[in-house]
């Protein structure tokens, strides 16, 4: 052993060392930064985006007065909220870039990537658009910019926003799929339909089946082809709409991945028919035959439906056609 | 008196990409220093907290009118969101249900010790850090300041200068006499704890 002579604890070498030591702090990673960098970047961005209007003062402190009651209404909603087991309400399928942030409780957010499990109690924020795999059965598809919340194992609700849901016929059926906005809620009876929230109205848009709107006054009942207009105050307006074409092509662009190996091509045509929202229907029995006896090989992953039902057609005896808003099927060319 | 930190903001509301690559080069890192030297979270909750108070800076740029240091304004966002990730912790509930398919695996890795880490230094260290910033928090803002930039920053004293809004020989004599007015408080602690180190 080696006898050290004893240091001065007050010279300014200690002292320095003393607080280097003390106040030297682990920085982040370059991957963490890059992360922190990337989400305050887009904020930044937003935020220059909305202009940042002058406010005169008087507006000013009338907002500020009207946030403040907000937020004690917000807390005194959140000290009051009832506890709610954290089960599982699906897993995430695909993350479009942007992806999906998640806060769960009030400290813990998070980004999550495909495979994550989305919980009851999470608050969801899309940068970008997200195809989740309902526990349940089904899917939910969410635009980007939609904020929404995971109430309950088969319930959500939708702030603002646009979100899709897919419960197909035979799915998990004990309580209906429910989803709640700001004018009342929309439960599925098995089916496909659109939610869409802004600051002033709701839009629902059903593509199969059938939903129930309960409002806060009436309770309607809308089938496959039917839209409602939801504003606060006013009769609920509602009309017919097609369930095909371009406005619903964001739906189709985060359709679930359809696995055809094995499988018979009668379900890969009824998959793109209830995707592309369009009926199937062929042109003679023998096309109907082949359709049923064909069993396809292979992979359609990341491809559009569209896409897919040309590619998987080129490799069999069948040609199809779209037909007013039919996908139209048939033998030979 | 921040002209030069007035000018960058406007810059940044105009919206020019170089003056927010400024902004957050030269703030990021030390508000993930100042949170981190005020607390003991893990990384990930270290980052999300200043995540937002970046978020609510930038979201916030009108509000800043330069009559303190960008990033003097930058910590009192950071002090806030820091004071209510504490109060929202505590107001989590303290346990993990086991019923839940994952909350084993996360109480496992809640509780592995971190590799190559020595659990009584980090204890002393730690300690120590707490002792120091009591001291620091004693002092007059702007000496505590000083040393933090300086030591935990590692900021040279013209930039230090910069942000007191000082020459750089004030500067260089505000530093002395902060460090003296520390070393003082800390050599009543070491006496008080009765050896030569206050966290021995």
């Amino acid at each position: 052993m080696t006898d050290q002579p004893p240091t001065n604890p007050g010279s300014d070498s200690n002292i320095e060392r003393t607080l280097t030591d003390a106040l030297r702090t682990q920085p982040l990673s370059e991957p963490r930064l890059g992360r922190l960098r990337a989400a305050v970047a887009r904020e930044w961005l937003a935020a220059m985006g909305a202009g940042e209007p002058a406010i005169p003062m008087r507006t000013r402190w009338l907002v500020l007065a009207a946030a403040a009651v907000i937020a004690a209404v917000t807390t005194a909603l959140w000290v009051a909220r009832p506890t709610i087991p954290a089960a599982s309400i699906g897993s995430m399928t695909r993350v479009e870039e942007g992806g999906l942030a998640v806060r769960s409780g009030l400290l813990q957010q998070r980004r999550l990537k495909s495979g994550d499990l989305l919980r009851v109690g999470d608050r969801l924020t899309a940068r970008g658009p997200v195809l989740v795999t309902l526990t349940r059965g089904g899917t939910l598809r969410i635009a980007a910019g939609s904020s929404l919340s995971a109430t309950g194992p088969a319930e959500l609700s939708l702030e603002r926003g646009l979100i899709y849901l897919d419960i197909p016929p035979g799915s998990n059926t004990e309580s209906p799929f429910r989803v709640a906005t700001k004018v009342g809620a929309v439960e599925h009876v098995g089916t496909e339909f659109e939610v869409k929230s802004d600051d002033k109205t709701v839009r629902v848009r059903v593509r199969e089946g059938r939903i129930r709107f309960l409002g806060t006054a009436d309770t309607i009942v809308a089938d496959a082809g039917t839209e409602l207009l939801v504003t606060p105050g006013k009769t609920i307006l509602q009309r017919s709409i097609h369930t095909y074409g371009g406005e619903w092509l964001w739906t189709a662009a985060l359709a679930p991945n359809y696995e055809i190996e094995g499988r018979p091509l009668i379900g890969f045509l009824t998959w793109v028919s209830r995707e592309l929202g369009r009926p199937l229907d062929f042109a003679d029995a023998n096309a109907r035959q082949i359709a049923d006896r064909t069993i396809l090989h292979g992979s359609i992953r990341d491809q559009s439906p569209f896409e897919a039902m040309s590619n998987v057609l080129a490799t069999t005896s069948l040609t199809y056609e779209i037909r007013g808003d039919t996908i139209w099927v048939r033998s030979g060319p | 008196m921040y002209e030069a930190d007035r000018a960058l903001v406007t810059r940044m509301r105009a919206g020019e990409q170089r003056a927010f690559d400024e902004f957050f080069k030269a703030s990021a890192p030390r508000l993930v220093a100042f949170i981190a030297r005020r607390s003991a979270l893990d990384l990930a909750t270290l980052e999300d907290i200043v995540q937002c108070a970046l978020i609510k800076a930038v979201r916030n740029l009108a509000s800043y009118r330069g009559e303190a240091a960008l990033f003097t304004w930058l910590t009192e966002i950071g002090r806030h969101e820091l004071a209510d990730a504490y109060r929202k912790a505590a107001r989590r509930p303290a346990h993990l249900s086991l019923d839940e398919p994952d909350s084993i695996a996360r109480v496992e890795e809640q509780l592995r010790a971190p590799e190559n880490q020595e659990p009584i230094a980090q204890l002393q260290a730690a300690a120590q850090r707490t002792e120091v910033m009591k001291i620091l928090q004693s002092l007059p803002p702007h000496y505590a300041h000083a040393l933090e930039a300086k030591y935990g920053d590692g900021m040279s004293v013209e930039a230090i200068a910069r942000q007191l809004g000082l020459t750089g020989i004030a500067t260089q004599s505000v530093l002395a006499r902060a460090r003296d007015a520390f070393r003082q408080r800390w050599l009543e602690a070491s006496t008080d704890a009765g050896d030569g180190d206050p966290v021995k």
